[in-house]
Order: structure tokens, then C-alpha cells, then sequence
């Protein structure tokens, strides 16, 4: 299998400037180009697969510059929004399609191995009109493997897919990893489903990558306030915020510990735990119940904080407009724009 | 008095539009009406000319040269319209270039110009002896004063369009991303082109190119001035005549009602017969392009 790698690739389109990107893609990895609409993720996967000129840098496969290849001899599997299946083709006429193209030896083996292993053999002689969500999912999987690509770029893949769907899209995308060995990149808006596959991300923002690493890395100390959102945090607070807040009250305390950008703070949980700093008080805004436990909004000192009771929950609601009191640990609060400090521990 | 101690009855919608029935009926009375309108000839033709003159017209070798030549000129503009006409129609869905909107409007300005006009300007530029543009027609061996490409040059002229306008919306329509996939697929550009674009847009094509055909077939005013009667040459080697359309027109001038409306009659069966098989090939799928829309 090919080890891709995307050295400083830039692309103009029109006004849109994206870029300078870079991307190891090893193969049996898979990597998130995250970044809400506009970010420039589609961009990227079009140039990669051919279908935009890049403007600088290049892409090698194996070290050979493929960046002014057409698409059709990049040998990669593009599986753009909407998944691009013909309508015109039934099921097996779209799987056999890329094998017509390359050989002149009979597909219908081939055809018939991806159907068995993709659970499609039953609906071979329907039309995608006829498919539903996570069927079309795999007959796009099942065609873009019957061009043999050397690396697998999906766009939006867990798109208007129902949550059965989606679990099962993300086996097939682990199996693809392991058994074929291929490098994948999924581009997602969605970071809950990235987190869920991928070995490394890339956050877009207005063409321009904002932040690149692996999962760790990128919750551990997110570069500014947007990172810390899209990633998960529920807690962000930008430093003009904090800067208003009178001494001794939660938003001076978190100052102290703020980077240039603001801080991020995972959800304190109550009861509080040992290592909490002494204890705030916040008055109940919201509670409500949720699989990973009970979370609660409190505003103090005119913050928003949500906070998160762990299953078992035994208590009861906290009834709104009540006071519970609540403690963060120093050590969990991320400095938004500082250099990296704990990631050597120095 | 009432139950309810005389409460107010609740308030009422301020504006009342049709519902049920009454919307239905309404749709029925304003679809039927243009519906109507458009039998009213066919039916005054079939009443006026009685089965016997239908078959006589058929029998007769003047009229079945007519017809002849009509179906044989409106196939070859069709057949032009397929060649150039969708190529045009690919590049303006397609590319973007400079002078787009330009080229666009021109396309238009056969469907909004009266064909007299059309007939006129060929006519001055290609018909008049001693022009560069006869000289060269004739040198090449395309007369068109009073022949069959004469006939074709202004079928093609005022029914091309529709099929240029007709692919150009089809094409369009056509999901771009779709063809990025065939692409990197392994298809090249023309590759994707043939067995992606083409076979999706190909219905409303079609579409297109049955106006162009009814368009092409139903000329007569550019052809009352280049080409009033056609003279064996080029293709058609039959004897002199002229196309459906003018020869009614002549019945007509002369008197001849009965004989008018005999051939009209005869002329409109056969264009409702070409019609209705490509609807049934559609329907049935034996016609390739609405397969995965009709199939299972």
C-alpha cells in the first residue's frame, strides 16, 4: 500500500485561499479534516483527488508528485458528498463500473466477492433510488475498492445517516484500516464522529489550518476559543470575558490560569472532587438527564458552567434557581494560545 | 339558548382559498379549458376530412412525396441538431467563458424571430447569384435556392435551439459530482462524459430533440422564400415538390379544402404515431434513458 504525503499544498479558488497543508497519510490511518461549513475541507479533498489545480506544494504518492496527475490516475478512492453513485447503474452496475474501466477481463467475480462482503448481494439488480441511507453508504465503499485505490478520501461520510447507520459505517471504515490497509481521510464537521476513527486531525478554519496533531494532543491544549468548542469543550471562556470580573470571583481566578486566548474547562463534576479548587457557588440554570450522566448549567459570577454529575445518578434534579456549590481542579483548566507547556511536563 | 351558554363561535380564517373538491375542480376547469383548445382543430380536421379522403392522400404520390421529403429534411436537421446542437448545449451548461450570456441570447434569437425574416436574410445572403457566400455554397455542392438543403438549412435554423437549450438544462442538471466520482473512478474526461453525463441528461435531450422535430416539420415561412418547391438534387432525387407544410398551404390557396384537411389529417396521425412511440419506449424502459427512476 502507498504512504501518501502532502508537502505545503496551497490551492486558490476564486477568492478562497486555502492552505499551506500538510499531511502524512501512512497507510492503515486515518485522519479528521475537521472545520465547520466553509473551512476549506471539501476544497482540499477536490484537490487531492484531482479535480482542483493546486496553486503550491505537492502531493506524493510513494515520493512520485502526483499533484498534476487527472483524476482518473491518481488511484484514489474519492467518495464525494452525496456519495456520487450513478442513478442510472443498479447496484452492481456501479460496483462493476471502475472494473469495465481498468480490465477487459470479466468483473463479475470481483463483483460478486465485494457484494458478498458488503451485504449487497441481495439488493445487486436495485437502483440506488430504491437503497436506503446505510445501503447507499456501502455501494459507494464496495465501487470506490473496486478501483484497487491506494487511498480512500471521503467526504461527510456519516452525512444524513440514522445512528444504526452510523455505528456501522464506522466498523466498515476500522475494517477498511486493518484488513486492506489503507490510509483514509474523512472530512466531518462533526468531531464526536471523528474522535471515533481517526489517528490524527486537522482543524480547517477559512482555509487555513488552525490546529493538526492526534486525538490527545488536540484536547489537551486546544489553540483558541473556536478549537476548544468544536472539540468538545463545554466550557470556553475568551478572555475579554474573563478580564471584567472583579477580584476574587470566578472569572479573576480563572484569569490566573487563562493563556493569551482564554481557558478552556472540561465539565467539573459534582460532587466535587478532592483536587477542586475551593469551591464556587452557581445558581441552577438547566438539568437534565443524558447517557453519559446528568450535566447542569450554573451561572457564576455571570459565567456559564456546565457541570456533570456521573452515572449512577442517585440524587435527585437539582431544582432550578437553586444554589449548588461546585469546584474546578487548577490543573484541568487549558490555557487557549499558550505554547503546548504540558505537553513535556517541563 | 345553546348548550355552551352562547359562547362565540371561533374566530374565522381571514381569507378563505378553495379546498377538497372545490380546488380540484378548479384545477379540473382551468387545465381542461387549454386542453380543449388544442383538440378543437384535430377535431375540426378529422370531421372535415372523412377516412376515404385520408386514404386517398396516403395513395397518392404527390403527397407521398411531400411527406416523404418532410420526414427525410426534418431527419437530417434533427440529425444536425444531435451533431452540433448538444455539443453547444454541453459547453454553455459546462464552461464558463467570456461572452457566455452573448452566445446564449443568439441561441434564443431563432425561437423569438418570425421565420419569414429567417427565410429572407438566408435567402439574400445565399440565393442571390454572384455573392462570395453562392459562390462558395455552389463550389461546395450545397445549393440551397429551391433544394433540399435549403429545406434542412432553415429547419435547422428554426428547430436547432430547442435542442441546444434543451441540453443545456439537462446537462446542468446533471449532479457535477456524480462525474467527479466516475473520474476518479478511472474514467477519463470522455469516458465520464459517454457513460455518466451523457446517459442522465439523455432524456430531457430527447425532449429537446422532439420539439426540434415538431418545430422542424411544422416550418413554413422561411420556406414559402428559400425553398417554395424543392427540386431533385443533393439527397432527394424524387420528383419536384415541396414540404407538408407548403403543399397544404397550396391545397388551401386553390380552393382545395377537403383535400387540405385530408392531408393535414393524414401528416398529423403520422407525427401522433412517432410521438407516442417514444413515450411508450420510455415507459416500458426499452428506451434506455429513465432506467433507475422507473425500475426497481
Amino acid at each position: 500500500m502507498s504512504h501518501w504525503t502532502v508537502d505545503a499544498l496551497e490551492t486558490d479558488l476564486d477568492r478562497f485561499h486555502l492552505g499551506p497543508v500538510d499531511l502524512d497519510l501512512a497507510p492503515g490511518t486515518a485522519t479528521a479534516i475537521l472545520g465547520t461549513s466553509g473551512a476549506g475541507k471539501t476544497t482540499l479533498l477536490r484537490t487531492l483527488a484531482g479535480f482542483l489545480a493546486p496553486s503550491a506544494g505537492r502531493i506524493l504518492r510513494d515520493g512520485v508528485d502526483v499533484g498534476r496527475y487527472p483524476p482518473e490516475e491518481r488511484r484514489l478512492g474519492y467518495v464525494p458528498q452525496g456519495l456520487g453513485l450513478f442513478p442510472h447503474r443498479t447496484v452492481a452496475g456501479n460496483i462493476r463500473y471502475p472494473i469495465e474501466l481498468r480490465t477487459r477481463d470479466d468483473p463479475r467475480p470481483r463483483v460478486r466477492e465485494l457484494l458478498a462482503r458488503f451485504r449487497l448481494a441481495p439488493l445487486a439488480d436495485r437502483y440506488p433510488a430504491r437503497l436506503s441511507g446505510g445501503e447507499l453508504q456501502r455501494v459507494a465503499l464496495a465501487r470506490a475498492l473496486a478501483a484497487d485505490p491506494e487511498l480512500i478520501v471521503w467526504d461527510e461520510p456519516w452525512q444524513a445517516l440514522d445512528v444504526l447507520a452510523r455505528y456501522e459505517l464506522g466498523l466498515v471504515l476500522h475494517e477498511l484500516r486493518e484488513e486492506e490497509h489503507l490510509p483514509v481521510v474523512v472530512v466531518t464537521h462533526d468531531p464526536a464522529l471523528a474522535f471515533s476513527i481517526a489517528d490524527s486531525f486537522v482543524v480547517l478554519r477559512g482555509g487555513r489550518v488552525l490546529e493538526q496533531g492526534d486525538p490527545a494532543s488536540l484536547l489537551r491544549a486546544p489553540s483558541d476559543a473556536f478549537v476548544a468548542r468544536f472539540v468538545g469543550f463545554d466550557n470556553v471562556y475568551e478572555t475579554a470575558e474573563l478580564v471584567a470580573g472583579a477580584a476574587g470571583g470566578l472569572r479573576a481566578w480563572l484569569l490566573t490560569l487563562a493563556g493569551p486566548e482564554g481557558a478552556a474547562v472540561p465539565c467539573p463534576t459534582l460532587p466535587p472532587a478532592a483536587s477542586a479548587s475551593p469551591g464556587w457557588d452557581g445558581k441552577v440554570r438547566s438539568a437534565r438527564p443524558g447517557p453519559e450522566g446528568l450535566r447542569v448549567e450554573v451561572v457564576c459570577d455571570e459565567l456559564l458552567v456546565t457541570l456533570r454529575v456521573p452515572p449512577p445518578v442517585t440524587t435527585p434534579l437539582p431544582a432550578l434557581g437553586t444554589r449548588v456549590r461546585f469546584g474546578i481542579d487548577p490543573a484541568s483548566v487549558q490555557p487557549l494560545g499558550a505554547p503546548r507547556r504540558r505537553e513535556g511536563g517541563s | 339558548m345553546s348548550a355552551d351558554g352562547g359562547r362565540a363561535p371561533p374566530p374565522s380564517p381571514r381569507r378563505r382559498w378553495p379546498t377538497g373538491s372545490l380546488w380540484l375542480a378548479l384545477q379540473l376547469v382551468l387545465a381542461g379549458s387549454l386542453v380543449l383548445l388544442f383538440l378543437v382543430p384535430i377535431v375540426a380536421l378529422f370531421t372535415y376530412a372523412p377516412l376515404s379522403g385520408i386514404y386517398y392522400a396516403a395513395d397518392n404520390a404527390a403527397v407521398r412525396a411531400a411527406i416523404w421529403l418532410t420526414l427525410f429534411a426534418s431527419g437530417i436537421s434533427v440529425l444536425a441538431a444531435v451533431v452540433f446542437g448538444i455539443p453547444l448545449g454541453y459547453l454553455l451548461a459546462r464552461r464558463a467563458f467570456r461572452g457566455r450570456a452573448v452566445v446564449e441570447s443568439f441561441v434564443a434569437l431563432p425561437v423569438v424571430v418570425p421565420h419569414l425574416l429567417v427565410g429572407l436574410g438566408l435567402f439574400l445572403v445565399l440565393a442571390i447569384p454572384g455573392t462570395l457566400p453562392y459562390r462558395f455554397i455552389q463550389a461546395i455542392g450545397f445549393p440551397v435556392y429551391d433544394t433540399i438543403w435549403g429545406v434542412v438549412l432553415v429547419m435547422v435554423f428554426v428547430s436547432a435551439p430547442y435542442t441546444v437549450l434543451a441540453s443545456e438544462l439537462s446537462f446542468q442538471a446533471v449532479d457535477a459530482r456524480v462525474v467527479e466520482a466516475a473520474r476518479s473512478l478511472g474514467a477519463g474526461g470522455a469516458t465520464a462524459f459517454l457513460t455518466v453525463t451523457l446517459p442522465l441528461a439523455l432524456r430531457g435531450i430527447v425532449a429537446g430533440l422532439l420539439l426540434s422535430w415538431a418545430r422542424a416539420v411544422s416550418e413554413i415561412g422561411g420556406l414559402l422564400i428559400l425553398a417554395y418547391a424543392v427540386y431533385p438534387g443533393g439527397p432527394y432525387n424524387g420528383p419536384v415538390t415541396s414540404t407538408v407544410s407548403v403543399y397544404i398551404y397550396n391545397l388551401f390557396q386553390n380552393g382545395d379544402l377537403a383535400d387540405a384537411a385530408s392531408v393535414s389529417s393524414l401528416f398529423l396521425l403520422i407525427a401522433f404515431v412517432l410521438f407516442l412511440a417514444v413515450r411508450l419506449g420510455e415507459r416500458t424502459g426499452w428506451l434506455p434513458w429513465r432506467r433507475g427512476e422507473l425500475a426497481p
